[in-house]
């Protein structure tokens, strides 16, 4: 039977047919039982609200009628470790995986199991973060100029001059750089624009507060921070410190989001944006490849790009019910923790969510799985991101959402 | 520091022994306190604005939560054990503090069941090194990792709920122009240094961690002392968590990683022999202010990450080299006795 | 130098092949290599391709840096030390050998000396540090781990960089269709480790864990020995680098953290006792390759997702304790 099945297999693989060979190959095995696809969602590690925001809603999108007849999704989480992730994913290949949605530890040291999955016939989608192996598909927001986009905008607020602090991410990843880079392309520009801290605040809310204070023992008389994830730690950082604040940008927890719209915030000197990695990329990116799965979709481009989202204070627009509608993007004090992502929704392509999907992975009652718009975005091609050895752009750090004044 | 050696070595053994090792104690927890007031003075190079009685102030708070941790790292260390379970305790700590907040009437039920849920764990830690022989090492990694899986699954990712008031308030307060957290350390270090220096209780650590059979011989129950080192560990982690929410106002499940290597690291530094049996919490408190001063005046640097790393690191051995002097001193007053 | 001669007596493995049987048995190499096939044939009869040469060669590359990792560990447990810089001689080399990628069997031998002179090097340090100035090791060794991370981020900012495909390709590949290249690497260090052994030098880093001031009244230098401790440690290190970089075929800043605790909890877990003395370089290698295999296990097990940590907690738990009957049986009876 094994060898039967195997040989099946090969043959259906060799023939191109990848997503049907196991289709076929279950099917001759257990005739009666309508084929469900085993796919695996792999974090590597669960424990701040990005992470299990984006795992919840794949969980809830995996229950939505039609997909829970059609999917077995099985989570695994394997830690910082890249090398426990490597055998997660090997485990995966052998357990004949017909797709894995993961989000990747490393651009680079997953390649060579992703590319022994794809010689397999596994579909292979990361969110958020990404590998440069070709065959594995890329769903992100990165190449959609974060970096630059909002050192612009803070160099707006700031009318071209002041000292700064950088909040940056993990230090030695490629996601921080990528963002690092662009924002100093712009602040380059501008010479009375002063970086006079930067520091690792690896993304948590509590290290962001602590190292911006520890910025501002050193330089009590900042004008402005330009923060990754982890921005609502700046503020009260600030807020420790006395009631002035600055203007800042930062990535899109709800505690910022409130804090932008806030007048008595304003009145104490905050304005900026929020903008940054979207948690809902990974429903995003599971919904792509389900189309794909289900023959729905033929996707040419390997590097997806989701859009930037982009939230200025006299945007930030709260809601009233448990998803975003009405083009509301924040939730009211209480309902959710401050570091709670907002962007885990989205009307145009997850309008099957609610709040009780992100935060406990239920599906939303009543609701069935919306196609997806024709269209995806082609991400450029970024080295050390999404390719190993190319070209980028001429245009790289091309302002999308922010202008010169 | 330098006139300790030859009186020391100069000391008739055996009767001045304790008295010996009092003052030795002293010399290097003086040392390590000059060390960071040095490297406090020297940041003004840096920055202009260190240096200052803000920045002090800032130290103070932000090593508040490593020198409560650190005390109870301490104590097991003291008794020849490690807890490794401290940053899952922590994490714990906090997740409890917030998720049942409201739920239990009062805070002052709340916090109590808290620090004994964090205890129970310490004394299983305990019972697996003590009675099934597992190392400390594996005992208190292995409750680390089921610690943290259970507080992920329990919270299922995202910890929700805010932070108890009388957190919130020793963490933001002020009593007067003294903030309130700075007030709190005071009271915490002296109960602490106390417990471990000037009570039955802390002699016992410290029999049971030079010599266990020695201890059990001249009739200590051994293992009530290392019991309770693992769970007052515990409680302090749990502690510490607490104090954690109450600065950022919420809990996240990754909260207590980054307090591990420098809880074991202030304990060292300050002098404590990692295989036990020797060390006194003031130093150990020293140890954690310089690590914490050293981030703040690394931070403030103008280079690149990598740089400032390789710094931190030679400052480091830089001031275990300076701090060795004593520890050469208190060797010879050791094996003279 | 008498006393040294007993000790060697003493340490040298009995030629009856039940006393070495108790031996191994008591000295923890035994007893988790009873737990490794324990584990290994679960994990054969919940997943099939376990058996497969593909299966096999996955493991044994996932576990090789780890061991070696591990095994770098052990010289410098038994000597009664702890040595932290392993995560940043990992990141160092691996770093470096991206960096600077050369190809063919030459470039192989040109990457496998960097990296083992990047952890010669820092092993000297540490041995200088530890054994001459005496500080404490742990101490000592988390300001040069916290340096050679530093210099790992001088060198790469961010994961890139790629190893010679010869080099990744050849050293994770298998020997006449069946013998993983990796496991071999590993078997050539427990075979070093195995002459090592019956050197005066292991004899010291024994003696001076077990008990550093007999020690050094029977004549054995204590500084030598804790130095060589350190240099061999820094050398398998750099080893556990290469054959990383070899596995993920690129260089990562930060890919050395993950071995600080892994590579202690290896060292426990392979039966070397924490406080000195005790201890074999076999048991550690043993104990890194059950750690990986615990993963693989509780894959095909079906436990997933956010309880896997308690399953992973109480394995390691029940592995020590089930580890202590066994010698605890194998020391009461001596016929066993």
């Amino acid at each position: 039977m094994t060898t039967f099945r195997k040989l099946l297999m090969t043959t259906c693989v060799a023939a191109g047919a990848l997503a049907s060979a196991f289709g076929i190959a279950t099917n001759s095995a257990s005739a009666d039982e309508p084929k469900k696809f085993k796919i695996f969602l792999s974090l590597s590690y669960s424990g701040n609200a990005w992470q299990s925001e984006a795992a919840n809603i794949v969980k809830a999108l995996a229950q939505t009628p039609p997909y829970d007849k059609e999917v077995e999704l099985k989570e695994v989480i394997s830690g910082t470790d890249p090398q426990a992730q490597i055998a997660a994913y090997e485990s995966m290949i052998d357990a004949k995986a017909d797709g894995v949605i993961s989000f990747p530890i490393s651009s680079s040291a997953l390649n060579r199991t992703v590319k022994k999955g794809c010689e397999k016939g596994v579909l292979f989608f990361m969110y958020d973060a990404t590998v440069t192996e070709p065959c594995a598909y890329n769903v992100s927001y990165i190449t959609a100029g974060f970096g630059e986009n909002t050192a612009q905008a803070l160099v707006n607020a700031l009318n071209g001059k002041g000292k700064i602090f950088l909040s940056r991410g993990v230090p030695g990843n490629s996601v921080d750089k990528r963002h690092t880079d662009g924002a100093m392309h712009i602040f380059k520009q501008y010479p009375g624009i002063q970086v006079v801290a930067e520091y690792y605040s690896f993304w948590d809310d509590r290290t962001t507060q602590q190292e911006t204070a520890k910025a501002l023992a050193a330089h009590p008389d900042v004008d402005g921070i330009w923060a990754q994830a982890g921005e609502f730690g700046a503020i009260q950082a600030l807020r420790d410190k006395g009631t002035r604040l600055v203007p800042m940008t930062g990535e899109n927890s709800n505690g910022f989001r409130l804090a932008l719209a806030d007048p008595e915030a304003q009145k104490d000197g905050l304005k900026g944006v929020s903008a940054g990695s979207p948690p809902a990329t990974a429903g995003y990116a599971f919904k792509l490849m389900m189309e794909i799965l289900t023959k729905k979709r033929d996707l040419k481009a390997m590097n997806i790009q989701y859009p930037l989202p982009w939230v200025p204070a006299d945007k930030v627009k709260l809601c009233k019910g448990d998803t975003f509608e009405d083009g509301c993007n924040t939730f009211p004090d209480g309902k959710v923790p401050s570091s709670f992502v907002t962007e885990v929704f989205s009307p145009e392509f997850l309008p099957e969510l609610s709040l009780k999907s992100a935060l406990d992975g239920a599906p939303t009652p009543g609701k069935t799985i919306q196609p997806l718009p024709a269209e995806v975005v082609k991400a450029p091609n970024e080295p050390g991101i999404n390719c190993q050895k190319c070209e980028p752009p001429a245009d790289l750090y091309k302002l999308t959402k922010s202008s010169r004044p | 520091m330098t006139g300790a050696r030859p009186s020391a070595a100069l000391q008739p053994p055996a009767d001045t022994r304790r008295i010996g090792r009092i003052r030795s104690e002293t010399i290097s927890t003086a040392a390590i306190f000059a060390l960071t007031i040095i490297l406090i003075l020297a940041s003004r190079f840096v920055s202009p604005a260190l240096g200052s009685w803000d920045q002090v102030d800032t130290i103070i708070t932000l090593a508040s939560f490593l020198i409560v941790v650190a005390f109870g790292q301490g104590l097991v260390i003291l008794v020849g054990g490690l807890d490794l379970s401290i940053a899952s305790m922590i994490t714990l700590g906090g997740v409890l503090a917030t998720t049942w907040n409201g739920s239990l009437g009062s805070e002052w039920v709340l916090i109590p069941a808290v620090l004994l849920t964090c205890a129970c764990v310490g004394a299983l830690n305990a019972v697996g090194v003590i009675w099934l022989n597992i190392p400390p090492f594996i005992m208190t990694m292995a409750s680390g990792i089921m610690v943290a899986s259970a507080a992920l699954g329990y919270t299922s990712g995202t910890p929700r709920g805010a932070a108890p008031d009388v957190f919130l308030a020793l963490m933001k307060g002020s009593v007067g122009s003294v903030s309130a957290v700075l007030i709190f350390v005071l009271i915490f270090v002296l109960l602490a240094w106390g417990l471990q220096s000037a009570t039955a209780f802390g002699r016992r650590l410290y029999a049971v961690g030079a010599n266990r059979e020695a201890a059990r011989i001249a009739g200590v129950t051994t293992w009530r002392p290392i019991m309770a080192a693992y769970a007052i560990s515990a409680i302090c982690a749990g502690f510490a968590g607490m104090m954690l929410v109450g600065y950022a106002n919420g809990a996240t499940l990754r909260m207590g990683d980054s307090y591990l290597l420098p809880s074991i690291a202030s304990v060292v530094i300050g002098g404590s022999s990692i295989l036990g049996g020797r060390g006194s919490f003031a130093a150990t408190v020293g140890g954690a202010i310089l690590l914490t001063t050293l981030g703040t005046v690394i931070s403030a640097l103008g280079m690149d990450q990598g740089w400032r790393t390789v710094i931190e690191g030679a400052i480091i051995v830089g001031a275990l080299l300076i701090l060795r002097e004593d520890l050469v001193a208190r060797l010879r007053n050791r094996s003279a006795g | 130098m008498s006393a040294s001669a007993d000790a060697a007596a003493a340490s040298v493995p009995g030629s009856n092949l039940g006393v070495a049987i108790r031996r191994g048995l008591t000295d923890g190499a035994g007893v988790v290599a009873i737990l490794y096939v324990i584990l290994f044939t679960l994990y054969a009869l919940w997943d099939r391709s376990a058996l497969t040469v593909s299966g096999v060669t996955n493991l044994s590359n996932n576990a090789a840096p780890l061991a070696l990792a591990a095994a770098g560990e052990s010289l410098v447990v038994i000597s009664k030390g702890f040595d932290l810089s392993v995560s940043g001689i990992v990141s160092l080399s691996n770093v470096l050998m991206a960096t600077y990628p050369v190809e063919g069997p030459g470039g192989a031998l040109v990457s496998l000396m960097i990296c083992l002179g990047v952890g010669g090097a820092i092993g000297v340090l540490n041995g200088i540090l530890v054994a001459v100035l005496r500080l404490q090791s742990i101490a000592a060794t988390l300001g040069t781990m916290i340096m050679g991370q530093g210099l790992a981020l001088v060198i790469m900012d961010a994961p890139g960089g790629t190893i010679a495909d010869w080099v990744s390709y050849t050293l994770t590949d298998v020997l006449f269709g069946i013998i993983p290249i990796s496991g071999l690497i590993v078997l050539a260090v427990v075979a070093l480790w195995l002459i090592f052994r019956r050197t005066d030098t292991c004899l010291g880093v024994f003696a001076v864990g077990a008990d550093e001031t007999a020690a050094s009244l029977s004549g054995i230098s204590v500084v030598r020995a804790r130095f060589a401790a350190f240099v061999g440690a820094g050398l398998l290190y750099g080893l556990a680098g290469f054959m990383l970089s070899v596995q993920t075929a690129t260089g990562n800043p930060t890919a050395g953290t993950p071995f600080l605790m892994l590579t202690f909890a290896a060292v426990a877990l392979g039966g070397v006792s924490l406080t000195g003395g005790r201890g074999s370089l076999v048991g550690a290698v043993i104990g890194a390759a059950t750690l990986m295999l615990l993963q693989k296990v509780l894959f095909s097990g079906g436990v997933s997702s956010f309880y896997t940590g308690i399953f992973q907690g109480a394995v390691m738990v029940l592995a020590i304790v089930f580890g202590s009957l066994i010698s605890r049986l194998a020391s009461t009876e001596p016929r066993a």
